[in-house]
């Protein structure tokens, strides 16, 4: 339960993960149900509750929390991207076809 | 942050009494039960959402000194607490604290903070991350003009890109400053200052790192000619080449569709010496000669799309002992 958490494995927590600041408070969530808010960089908040979780599971879901970055979750519409999607130029209808300053004819041959 | 355990609030409804059974009873029974009312919840929800924003300083669960700690923690550098602090201090917060004393009335001991600026750290920053930019662009892109370097550096230390670094790792919730929310050349030199507190605490090699870090990825996928405006492409393409000894460019129609339409296509490459030194598109025979000129420029900058990427393995010691020599 959250009391357990707060008594035995917050500090160990705090301690681990030098970079998140851990704030323990009673009544200070939106309702009356305990809560562990997650509030991320780039202004996302996220709420979970606590309530009937043993003190292992909130550490592993407050250090899944900690080790997201805030963006939001939606479905990755595909697991690949590149910044270079081409390398020898895109292909355009033009790509392989023969300029019009390529002198094709018989004077090439006698030369 | 985490809300901790809350005491159970039992909830209250008193019971109504028994339902008027006769007639005779009066009216007083038919009041509803005491105990939270329909509009309630909704009230409060636009109580919420109307309800201006405030900085993260005045929303409960706020610590300064904690939250300071843990932005050094999270760049994984040491900083030195007592400059990390005067980093975030702004001259504009300086000034509003010292009025609002003034107006409340205070003694002239007590009306004068003993807060130091950040704009000598803001300017330290500046000078150190224009001068380390300009030495990674001149290493990594020998060919490129000292006007063209001046650009990349002018756009990486711009308003709108530094301040959205900063908004990314959240300088806008430890900077003090007066206005909320802190507008961009407020979070720009916080920024800096932050750098040039680094420079203080670490020395210019991790500061170089930092920088490189932080700066050098905003050019992922930006153009040349997005970031460096060139008015005569044409012109610099004749002066480079005339300091290269190469002939001056002749235009030629490579290819063209479309030449009766509404939307045609030209492609004019450049010659030198019967040769291509590059093509390029446009819709009219000027824009197309004028694209041809800008991709000339590009290959002879090595700026184009299929260079190599940058190389972020180790830093330069050479840079950084020249740095200690130059700041010096």
């Amino acid at each position: 339960s959250p009391r357990e958490f707060v008594e035995e494995a917050a500090q160990d927590f705090a301690r681990q993960h030098p970079d998140v600041v851990l704030y323990v408070s009673p009544h200070s969530g939106p309702g009356p149900a305990p809560v562990l808010r997650a509030e991320y960089l780039n202004g996302t908040v996220r709420d979970e509750l606590i309530a009937s979780k043993t003190s292992e599971e909130i550490v592993q879901l407050a250090t899944k929390l900690a080790n997201q970055s805030g963006l939001d979750i939606i479905r990755i519409r595909k697991p690949f991207h590149t910044d270079n999607p081409s390398v020898q130029g895109q292909w355009h209808p033009l790509t392989n076809k023969p300029s019009i300053l390529t002198v094709q004819g018989p004077r090439l041959q006698s030369q | 942050r985490a809300a901790g355990p809350l005491l159970a609030r039992a909830g209250r409804r008193a019971g109504l009494g028994t339902a008027p059974s006769t007639a005779l009873s009066t009216a007083l029974s038919t009041a509803s039960p005491p105990g939270k009312k329909r509009w309630l919840r909704a009230y409060l929800e636009l109580q919420r959402l109307q309800a201006p924003p405030q900085r993260r300083s005045e929303k409960p669960n706020w610590d300064y000194h904690a939250e300071v700690q843990a932005f050094s923690h999270r760049l994984q550098e040491s900083f030195a607490l007592d400059l990390l602090k005067t980093a975030f201090v702004n001259p504009c917060y300086i000034e509003s604290e010292e009025a609002r004393r003034r107006q409340l009335g205070l003694d002239k001991d007590a009306i004068a903070l003993q807060l130091q600026d950040n704009t000598e750290l803001a300017e330290q920053g500046l000078r150190f991350a224009r001068a380390y930019l300009a030495q990674c662009f001149e290493g990594a892109y020998p060919e490129l003009p000292a006007k063209g370097i001046e650009a990349l550096v002018n756009f990486l230390t711009s308003q709108e890109l530094v301040s959205s670094v900063a908004q990314n790792l959240s300088v806008q919730d430890l900077a003090l400053c007066r206005d909320f929310p802190a507008p961009p050349d407020v979070l720009q030199r916080t920024f800096l200052a932050v750098i040039g507190a680094l420079l203080e605490s670490s020395g210019p090699e991790r500061t170089g790192i930092f920088v490189r870090d932080f700066f050098i990825p905003q050019l992922i996928g930006k153009d040349l000619f997005e970031i460096w405006e060139v008015v005569n492409p044409m012109g610099l393409l004749v002066e480079e080449l005339t300091k290269r000894n190469i002939s001056a460019p002749e235009p030629r129609i490579t290819r063209q569709l479309g030449v009766s339409t509404v939307l045609p296509v030209y492609f004019v490459g450049l010659y030198c010496d019967r040769k291509i030194l590059a093509e390029g598109p446009g819709e009219t025979l000027l824009a197309a000669e004028e694209e041809a000129a800008r991709v000339a420029l590009r290959k002879l900058y090595g700026y184009t799309e299929n260079r190599r990427p940058w190389d972020y393995s180790k830093p330069k010691q050479g840079l950084a002992a020249e740095k200690a020599i130059s700041s010096n």
